[in-house]
């Protein structure tokens, strides 16, 4: 090598924006190709491409519907509902990868700081990696869907449909982004992180009252009807599905500058939040602090009374430990804790959609049970991922003198009390909204729980152990347990409703529905002897898999 | 003969191909303070972990207090404290209620544990922030906390992995005071630390693992008289720090063993 080449007085080329993001293509691909060495890396990947492909049918299926449904607008002479189709392209794009995170993986783009990066390629990288999600390839194959429709009915619009609608679909990414950097800013921060997660949460029930009232608005006399569908076509108008339907319709019908004035409102959405999202980008890339205890304020010290644990007659103190830690752990957790009243609410929703529409009008001896049912569901988060929450801290478990078959019991123990809880609190409110259930129907639901509950924790246990996933309270798209476990936990509980509805059906079939008490209580015993015997070899489990837990966890 | 603290024999862990830990034989007396060394990637988390049954080993054989780990994992447990790589804290407890549920797991009754914790945080100075998330604290607190931890159940003996790191001088203080005064009650602590002088002010006798093999062990005074009789026969070696006629430090004896001279000695040609 020549002498000059190594000069130190020859500063460093500027970095250039393209090989850094080149740069960074390959970490992923090497991320990914990296994960691939282990077996459930493997399984992670076979578990993405079965999920691809759904999402891909979903996205071909939705451009084929969409796309003829605006094929046939526009011939209709209709293009103003066209907005009808936009606006569910639009609420599935910002609101999917918020309620399906274990569908999406961000990259920790924030960690990039560290490298000499000019603000411009932090903004790219930002934006163009945080969009390779799969809310984007769905509702771009439904836009371009929708544009070939339009083209196909109208061919001399197609040019300007296509401006609208790739400037609609550039309005979406960034408004995804700008929630997306705005959420994490918020959520780095453990108090405003609970407050958000209300709201969030709020925002997911509130979306469950649409059905019942649009069953509710179903029943109003046609002129009321449409009065409503007036009023809301007026307030849909000046946002962004409403612009983009308006800059096509107005060009339709060939008044243009009326629809490329509709197009630059619909630009200036996109300018607001392009400037929103580099204002907190901005920020983030000039490294503010969210250090919490930084803003701490000292207090006067004050020497703690002793204050003892819990009791829990019967239980041993390792035990009872484990299961106080737990619900402190879940006590700390607001959309946690709100996932509790999601039963209920789901009552109160079906209650409210009106006699004709309410599935539990016709059969209400099933409403305790599928609420019963719909609780366990609500567990997955919690009993497949026993370990996401507590990080770093699984080495104590290890660390400790306690065996594991403790520890999950402590574990089990506080989530099937949670369970027990959001029975209780759905068997008290099918008492209120409807009717108190009969006491075949309290006992055959008892008998299925007893049945399903032990098979379904053993099931978390083993996965818990098998495919841990840390659970990030501050970062959107690492809370939940893995795609794999998501999809083990849905065919699981597929096999154990399928058990209970068989049960069900014998007891029909035999005339006698008192049958289907023993009928469940039978496979009950076998599942309770499952759990036990799966218990009893959970300590070999753990210490098998001691390293991958750690390492998993604990990164 | 005495049997020692912690014994290992031929203790081995490999990760696929590579080596990381290989026939360590080790042997800590009870009471003595125990320094661990050695370069970037050694194999000293590894060995400790191992030590810990944080990882399980490969081949070889590791006794605690003369009990098999293996055979003996929860008896061990019970008798031993740990300060792991990353504290092992829960973050979403406050420090009293983490302390406290450590205690329980260790089988203290809930009053014992209680009022252990209550004596655990004034003596760590952790007391002015009661409502406060582990999660919240600052680093040097979640390390006291998480020395506090291992403490509660009065441990026979001690691992620390890297207690002092991103430790200020107040908090390191502390855990100094608090560690001397266990060593003064009889307990045997095994430390492992990059920082040479807190390994040479506080521990007795010191073990160096290089490229995953112990290379020396015993005090420190048995090392400086071994790594200068080498000296003694290698002349050119002992004068090329100008040390060989003055008392050596722990630095020097360990850079003797494990060879730091050669990457000093080296440049980079584009930092000039």
């Amino acid at each position: 090598m020549k002498q000059a080449e190594l000069n130190p007085a020859v500063p460093n080329p500027a970095p250039q924006a393209p090989r850094q993001m080149a740069a960074v293509a390959e970490l992923r691909w090497r991320i990914f190709v990296n994960s691939l060495h282990t077996f459930r890396g493997r399984l992670e990947l076979a578990s993405r491409i079965f999920v691809g492909i759904a999402f891909v049918a979903g996205g071909i299926g939705g451009a084929v519907g969409l796309g003829g449904a605006a094929w046939f607008l526009m011939l209709e002479e209709n293009a103003e509902w066209l907005g009808a189709l936009l606006w569910p392209v639009f609420l599935f794009w910002q609101l999917f990868p918020l309620m399906a995170t274990a569908f999406t993986k961000n990259l920790e783009s924030a960690s990039l700081l560290r490298f000499p990066l000019r603000y411009r390629s932090y903004f790219l990288i930002r934006l163009a990696y945080g969009s390779l999600d799969p809310a984007t390839t769905v509702a771009s194959l439904w836009l371009l869907g929708i544009t070939i429709g339009i083209g196909a009915a109208r061919p001399r619009l197609l040019p300007w449909a296509a401006v609208v609608l790739v400037t609609f679909a550039m309005v979406n990414i960034l408004l995804a982004r700008m929630a997306f950097a705005w959420l994490e800013r918020w959520l780095a921060q453990r108090r405003t992180r609970e407050i958000m997660g209300v709201l969030f949460f709020l925002c997911i029930l509130s979306l469950q009252l649409i059905s019942p009232l649009v069953a509710f608005y179903g029943h109003k006399s046609n002129p009321e009807t449409r009065l409503l569908g007036q009023e809301f076509s007026q307030v849909q108008r000046p946002l962004p599905p409403g612009l983009a339907a308006a800059a096509i319709a107005r060009a339709a019908q060939g008044q243009h500058w009326p629809g490329r004035f509709y197009f630059l409102l619909l630009g200036l959405y996109g300018i607001a939040f392009l400037w929103l999202l580099n204002f907190r980008l901005r920020a983030e890339y000039h490294g503010e602090n969210l250090s919490e205890s930084a803003r701490r304020k000292a207090s006067p010290a004050e020497l703690p009374a002793p204050h003892p644990g819990w009791n829990v007659p019967g239980l041993p103190g390792p035990v009872t430990a484990v299961f106080e830690k737990e619900l402190r752990y879940l006590s700390r957790s607001g959309p946690m804790l709100f996932t509790l009243v999601v039963p209920l609410f789901m009552l109160l929703v079906f209650r409210s959609s009106g006699h004709n529409q309410d599935l539990f009008a016709h059969a209400p001896e099933l409403t305790f049970p599928l609420g019963a049912a719909y609780s366990l569901l609500l567990l997955t988060n919690l009993s497949y991922n026993n370990f996401g929450a507590d990080g770093s801290g699984v080495q104590f478990f290890f660390a400790a003198p306690v065996r594991f078959r403790q520890i999950m019991t402590g574990k089990n123990l506080a989530h099937a009390a949670i369970f027990a809880l959001e029975v209780a609190l759905v068997w008290l409110g099918t008492s209120l909204l409807y009717r108190p259930p009969s006491i075949r129907v309290t006992l055959a639901t008892v008998a299925g729980i007893l049945f399903a509950l032990p098979i379904d924790l053993a099931a978390g246990n083993l996965f818990s152990i098998y495919s841990p996933t840390r659970v990030e309270a501050g970062v959107f798209g690492r809370q939940r347990a893995s795609l794999t476990t998501v999809l083990a936990s849905f065919g699981v509980r597929g096999a154990l409703f399928s058990g209970g509805a068989l049960m069900l059906w014998l007891s029909r079939h035999y005339g006698n529905s008192w049958i289907v008490v023993p009928l469940l209580l039978l496979p009950a015993v076998l599942a309770c002897a499952a759990y036990a015997l799966a218990l009893n070899h959970i300590d070999g489990m753990a210490l098998g898999h001691r390293e991958n837990l750690i390492s998993q966890l604990g990164r | 003969m005495v049997t020692p603290t912690i014994a290992t024999e031929n203790l081995t862990r490999r990760f696929g191909d590579l080596v990381a830990v290989e026939d360590v034989n080790l042997r800590v007396a009870s009471g003595q303070f125990f320094g661990f060394l050695g370069p970037n990637g050694a194999g000293k988390s590894t060995t400790i972990k191992m030590l810990t049954g944080l990882l399980a080993p490969t081949a070889g054989r590791i006794q605690i207090l003369g009990l098999d780990l293996v055979t003996n994992m929860v008896e061990v447990k019970r008798q031993i404290g740990v300060v792991p790589e990353g504290m092992a804290l829960f973050g979403r407890l406050t420090g009293s209620e983490y302390l406290n549920f450590v205690g329980r797991m260790y089988g203290l009754d809930r009053e014992t544990a209680a009022k252990r914790t209550s004596e655990l945080l004034e003596f760590m100075q952790l007391v002015d922030q009661p409502k406060t998330m582990v999660t919240d604290y600052s680093h040097g607190m979640q390390k006291k906390l998480a020395l506090a931890a291992a403490v509660i159940h009065g441990p026979k003996v001690l691992f620390l992995d890297e207690p002092f790191e991103g430790v200020d001088a107040i908090a390191a203080g502390t855990l100094k005071a608090m560690l001397q005064r266990m060593i003064a009650r009889g307990a045997t602590i095994f430390l492992t630390s990059h920082v040479l002088e807190i390994v040479e002010r506080l521990c007795s006798h010191v073990g160096i693992i290089h490229r995953g093999r112990l290379v020396a062990q015993g005090s420190l005074e048995e090392l400086r008289a071994g790594v200068e009789a080498q000296a003694a026969v290698l002349p050119e070696a002992a004068t090329s720090d100008g040390s060989s006629r003055e008392k050596l430090t722990l630095e020097q004896i360990f850079l003797r063993i494990v060879g730091g001279s050669r990457a000093a000695s080296q440049e980079l040609s584009w930092l000039g």
